[in-house]
């Protein structure tokens, strides 16, 4: 037998350890609901973690008017008048070779390096060529000695003699007859006049012609380049206007912005939609050309933190909409839509500056040849308070505008992520569900506990439980397949049915006054909602019979093309309407059980000291028991306004879910919540999509959290009310 | 008149109107499961078969649809004229004016094909390598009788590809993986093993491969020759062939048996004509499967939980805020959650798997993808608060006075949990768990971010080892009903089966409700009875 004590110390022993269990594990869960939160905010704080640099050693090199920097940073490419290419090795400069082709050397003139490498020249020999420079990198090798450079010639033209220096020359593709590249170009003669070129490049021999171009008001051009689609050259003056010029027409200027001060730098953001334009005092500037209603207009698209010197140069990432501009005393990297300024830093006498194709890395090479270079890390230049909830000037808009378009076609598709559509979305679905569900629920739920009867009561109350439990893909399927298209087709009998029932009802209340006293009390009193079953299918007959009359009589026929010629209103076959009758589904059962808890535990001794007063039971309802349980009421609206909000299935299936802002009951929109169900799993990892994402994500939490909490208070509150009864 | 005016003035009109508002959220209710009842346990009635003729010749199917006139367009009636493969296209509207004659002709069969959906139309011959058995009406009896049989072979095809080859595959990648590592580790001895192994499992593979071709084309021998009504004929392997359906010759009780079988095939049957056909058992099991896995997590964790938070903790202005934090997480938006466990179950959690435990397999992931484990603790999360709150209210309907009696008589505090607050909060502690079941098999959007696909190659429990893949995705009724009703090409077509599908999804979540409903009714009588 074992000792009474032992088996008493074991039990405690265990006592001891479950308590301890229980402890940790009810903390544990918690803290992981809790975690949820911070998780959520970890993944979308980096958001707005501001850039960051550091400088890395500073090297010497040959100096060069030109140069190009690799985007591991591991190799320079440096180009010269008198020798033409050379390629060095980072941080050691060893010197690569490369062979020698394209226009005879010493060149003439030449532009700096693009963002692609990418370099036009004009050979002693009068050949105008396009350069591409590129590393050979087998199987994404890191280490630069066993790359090989590779350079490619193009469009090699033999030009007339007379120009002095270039701005810029390029081929655009497949412009011309049977996909041959175009030669663009555009530089000055010895004098400063403006000259440029455009055609195919000559294969006969006769030099393509420089046509001289002049400016008005005796103006000269600093900067100039040719637009995307080379039907245009944006010129940047010493009197401080930029120009836009068709030099093919014969009354070439199409447009004239003052900028205030000589322009001594023009350059393209990605996408070579913005035109970066940089001043002698350095101004910066970011224009888009835009075509409306038959004119051509130069619009300013943003305005940037002025530069120290005068601007020299731009280069655009490859990657997003940043750019480095550099003047002779600093080098910046801004963010074009945004207008953020991403780094800077005081350098003296740069000659060229370069930012790598990812735009994480930049450097300044000056007229010593030594080379300053920068890590850059920022990974979300393009998100700010700013772009997430105000109006953004974007590419090809014609003003400021919410947007939310976060996916495009092309490679430098700016994704446009304003919050504002989709919160608009949210509160416009969220608005038409409770404009359907309050009255019901708020009604039904009086009716319920003020005067439905007892047997009555216990039928209703699990059919609402029921009600509750519906899944919302299934009342999302019912709205998007059964329901939209019921409503297109039937419109006005939907719109009909409340006067209808209501006609019915008024029609046989007198009927209902007459019958014996004796039988409506026995009969009547407490199940008035049974009666009122024949009511509503005789409305719905109604209804059902006068639409197609209505329609024909007073719509032409057909409602939509009625709604769309006389009212300009398009009908989208999934429309708010139908999202607000489907989510109203949903919290209908929650506003009522709600509700209907706070109306029933209203102390009874306020009604009946009304109905002793002699109270009619609806004066008691509406003026004792519905402003005594309010506050419970406002508590169960703001729990369903949360279920709403947060409501993803019924609105993704429901709605066209596009992010338009229109309130409109008959177009469709798209929520926070929908949202993050269509996007994320596109979203790469960790990208800024991602993040913005989480960030809607916490926002939800946040609204929801907030909401739900306040109710909880409010009925705890309205508890300790009533207790003291 | 009066008596009217006094009606209205006292304010029984508005109780009359607010009675009328709840008597339309009812309706709309019963409304509404009665309509998804009515349209998905309909569908598989056998229709008749109607013949018409159209404005282009002569048309066969089953009327669908019905449009009255409406502003100027005609009555319009729609037919499921099935043979997808000859006209492109299963249903086809009709102008009421235009079509005559309408007919049931005898013969007329609708034959349920394993490709391209249902051919309607008349049986020709059934024949054997090319030659006539049967001819004209005898026909369809004859394909009818040999229909089992075909059946048969076609399940042990399918079985095989499936069962068979499907785990020497299996055990084929799994060698291949370490003849891999091997290589990397020139193990000159396991590589020469492994080679073996793989030598023995190509060669089985073969036999097998050999077995199957020679049941593929013993089940080719059997054919049917259909023709359409407008004269079209097509010869169909009678393995391909699921349900011959002659509707207008059929009775009640062979029509009641092609409807059991429809509904047989429909629960248990694998989806087919990308998801449009066919059954839903993966998405069945998948639902159940995942439910299972949540409660396992949920429930443990939250009565942990809540036992702390109403029993252990400290009663307090701290514990009242959890208390309320808890609570108000059931408010927070499940697609929130959705995206929680993307980010972190799945990524940070799963990525961080995949890097420790499965390095050979990377860049493809393993656990670093969606998957029923990530599904189900994301949802697990999701329905915590409810098991919580249900068992904390369980907890409070323990009497104080039992408690004391316990502690009194020496036991430990929790000895007196075990065998006396448990046991009596066992009742609430099921309503919590099944509450919890009925939010979980009802909800979609987090699954959609964390591992749920519309068509799922093999289950998460099967026979090759380990038997549960927890890293596997799986099939899920309600986001088949999304992909069904709104992903699919053939939305038309399989509307019915979305029906169907949302009927039985309902079904599950209103059963289990009504059992928590029941179950919390009985507790609550037994608090008020009790005279503590």
């Amino acid at each position: 037998m074992r000792e009474p004590s032992t088996s008493r110390a074991r039990a405690q022993r265990l006592d001891r350890l479950m308590a301890w269990i229980i402890s940790g594990g009810g903390l544990l869960i918690i803290a992981a609901v809790l975690g949820i939160l911070v998780f959520i905010a970890s993944q979308a704080l980096p958001l707005f973690r501001p850039a960051r640099s550091s400088a890395r050693a500073t090297v010497q090199v040959p100096a060069a008017p030109g140069a190009w920097l690799d985007e591991e940073g591991s190799a320079l490419t440096l180009v010269e008048a008198a020798s033409g290419f050379r390629t060095l090795t980072l941080p050691g400069g060893r010197s690569l070779d490369l062979p020698t082709s394209g226009p005879a050397l010493p060149w003439q003139t030449f532009t700096p390096p693009t963002a692609r490498g990418e370099v036009a020249v004009l050979g002693a020999d009068n050949r105008l060529a396009y350069a591409r420079f590129r590393w050979e990198k087998p199987n994404g090798e890191k280490d630069p000695a066993r790359w090989t450079p590779d350079l490619t010639w193009n469009g090699e033209t033999l030009v007339a003699p007379g120009l002095d220096r270039l701005f810029q020359a390029r081929l655009i593709e497949g412009s011309g007859l049977g996909g041959v590249p175009e030669w663009r170009a555009v530089g000055l003669d010895a004098g400063g006049g403006l000259l440029h070129l455009s055609g195919m490049p000559d294969e006969s021999g006769t030099p393509m012609a420089w046509k001289p171009l002049a400016l008005p008001d005796n103006d000269r051009a600093l900067a100039a380049v040719w637009g995307a689609d080379g039907s245009h050259l944006l010129v940047g003056t010493r009197q401080g206007r930029l120009l836009l010029l068709e030099p093919e027409n014969a009354e070439p200027l199409r447009a004239v912005h003052t900028f205030g001060e000589p322009i001594t730098a023009l350059g393209f953001a990605l996408g070579q939609v913005s035109l970066l334009v940089g001043g002698e005092r350095g101004s910066l500037g970011a224009f888009q050309v835009l075509r409306q209603d038959g004119r051509t207009r130069l619009d300013r698209l943003h305005t940037f933190q002025p530069m120290t010197g005068a601007v020299q140069g731009f280069m655009p990432s490859l990657r997003d909409k940043r750019f480095l501009a550099w003047s002779d005393r600093q080098v910046v990297v801004d963010h074009l839509t945004t207008e953020r300024r991403l780094f800077q830093a005081s350098v003296e006498g740069v000659r060229s500056g370069m930012l790598a194709a990812r735009g994480d890395l930049l450097a300044v090479l000056d007229a010593n040849g030594k080379l300053a270079s920068w890590n850059l890390d920022a990974p979300h230049p393009e998100v700010s308070w700013k772009t997430l909830w105000g109006k953004v000037h974007y590419e090809g808009y014609a003003q400021p505008d919410h947007v939310w378009q976060s996916t495009g076609g092309s490679d430098d598709f700016e994704p446009k992520l304003s919050l504002v559509p989709l919160l608009f979305g949210t509160l416009k679905g969220t608005l038409f569900a409770m404009l359907f569900a309050l009255p019901l629920a708020v009604f039904g739920a009086l009716y319920t506990s003020q005067f439905a009867s007892y047997r009555l009561k216990n039928t209703i109350k699990p059919a609402i439980e029921i009600m509750a439990a519906l899944p919302s893909v299934v009342l999302g399927f019912i709205a998007g397949l059964v329901l939209a298209p019921l409503f297109e087709a039937a419109a006005i009998q939907v719109a009909l049915l409340p006067f209808t029932c209501l006609a019915v009802g008024l029609i046989l209340a007198p009927g209902w006054a007459r019958l014996p006293r004796r039988f409506r009390a026995a009969w009547g009193e407490g199940r008035e909602a049974v009666w009122l079953l024949p009511v509503l299918v005789m409305g719905l007959g109604l209804a059902m019979a006068l639409g197609p009359w209505i329609e024909t009589t007073f719509l032409r026929g057909d409602f939509r093309n009625w709604l769309y010629q006389a009212q300009g209103i398009t009908y989208d076959q999934r429309n708010a309407l139908v999202v607000g009758f489907a989510m109203g589904f949903a919290v209908i059962p929650i506003i009522f059980t709600i509700s209907e808890d706070a109306l029933s535990s209203v102390p009874k001794a306020l009604s009946s000291a009304s109905l002793a007063c002699g109270a009619s039971p609806w004066q008691t309802a509406w003026r004792v028991v519905l402003p005594t349980a309010s506050p419970g009421i406002f508590s169960a609206i703001m729990v369903g306004f949360g279920r709403a909000i947060g409501e993803t299935m019924i609105v993704l299936m429901a709605t066209g879910n596009t992010p338009v802002m229109d309130w409109s009951p008959f177009n469709g929109m798209r929520t926070l919540a929908a949202n993050i169900a269509v996007e994320t799993p596109e979203a790469p990892v960790h990208g800024t999509l991602y993040r913005v994402l989480f960030l809607t994500a916490l926002l939800l939490f946040a609204l929801t959290f907030l909401l739900n909490t306040l109710a909880e208070l409010i009925r705890q509150h309205l508890r300790k009310r009533y207790e003291s009864f | 008149m009066m008596n009217l005016r006094d009606w209205w003035r006292r304010g029984s009109a508005f109780i009359w109107g607010s009675g009328a508002l709840l008597t339309l959220s009812l309706v709309m209710i019963t409304g509404l499961v009665g309509y998804i009842a009515v349209k998905g346990l309909g569908y598989f009635w056998p229709r008749p078969l109607v013949q018409v003729q159209g404005p282009e010749g002569p048309v066969l199917g089953e009327v669908t649809g019905r449009e009255p006139a409406h502003g100027g367009t005609p009555a319009q009636i729609q037919f499921r004229v099935g043979n997808r493969d000859l006209y492109g296209q299963d249903f086809r509207w009709f102008k009421e004016a235009e079509i005559s004659g309408w007919q049931t002709p005898s013969g007329a069969v609708l034959v349920e094909r394993m490709e391209y959906g249902a051919f309607v139309g008349f049986v020709q011959a059934l024949q054997r390598d090319g030659q006539p058995v049967a001819q004209g009406p005898g026909a369809l009896v004859q394909a009818r009788k040999a229909l089992p049989d075909a059946r048969r072979l076609r399940d042990r095809i399918q079985a095989m590809e499936k069962d068979r080859i499907g785990s020497v595959n299996t055990e084929m990648e799994a060698l291949r993986v370490e003849l891999r590592q091997a290589e990397s580790a020139r193990d000159a001895e396991t590589r020469a093993r492994l080679e073996q192994r793989q030598a023995q499992l190509q060669a089985s593979y073969d036999r097998l491969q050999a077995e199957l071709d020679h049941l593929r084309a013993e089940s080719g021998r059997t054919t049917v020759l259909l023709s359409s009504v407008d004269g079209q004929t097509q010869e169909l392997p009678l393995a391909g062939v699921v349900r011959l359906v002659p509707s207008n010759d059929l009775g009640v009780l062979g029509k009641t048996g092609v409807y059991l079988s429809r509904l047989w095939e429909f629960v248990w049957g694998d989806p087919r004509e990308s998801n449009t056909e066919g059954g839903i058992f993966p998405a069945i099991f998948g639902t159940v499967m995942m439910v299972l896995i949540m409660s396992a997590m949920a429930v443990p964790l939250g009565v942990l939980a809540a036992l702390f938070l109403r029993e252990y903790a400290k009663q307090g202005w701290v514990v009242r805020a959890v208390r309320i934090a808890v609570n108000n997480l059931a408010g927070v938006p499940s697609i929130v959650f959705g995206i929680f466990g993307l980010g972190f179950f799945v990524y940070t959690v799963g990525g961080s798997i995949d890097r420790l435990f499965y390095p050979e397999r990377l860049p493809t992931p393993t656990y670093g993808t969606g998957g029923i484990l990530w599904a189900s603790l994301t949802l697990a999360l999701l329905t915590v608060p409810v098991v919580i709150v249900a068992t904390e209210e369980a907890l409070a309907t323990v009497p104080r006075s039992q408690r004391e009696a316990s502690l009194a008589l020496g036991a430990t505090k929790w000895q007196t949990m075990r065998q006396v607050v448990l046991p009596g909060a066992m009742p609430g502690i099921l309503t919590g768990l099944i509450l919890a079941m009925a939010r979980g098999a009802g909800e979609v959007a987090p699954l959609m971010l964390t591992g749920v696909v519309k068509l799922a190659p093999s289950m998460p429990l099967d026979g090759t080892f380990p038997f549960l893949h927890l890293d596997r995705k799986f099939m899920h009724l309600g986001f088949h009903i999304y992909d069904v009703g709104f992903q699919s090409p053939n939305s038309e077509a399989a509307k019915p089966m979305v029906f169907m599908t949302a009927l039985l999804l309902l079904l599950v979540v209103l059963v289990l409700n009504l059992a928590a409903l029941n179950l919390r009714r009985k507790l609550r009588a037994r608090l008020g009875g009790s005279t503590f």
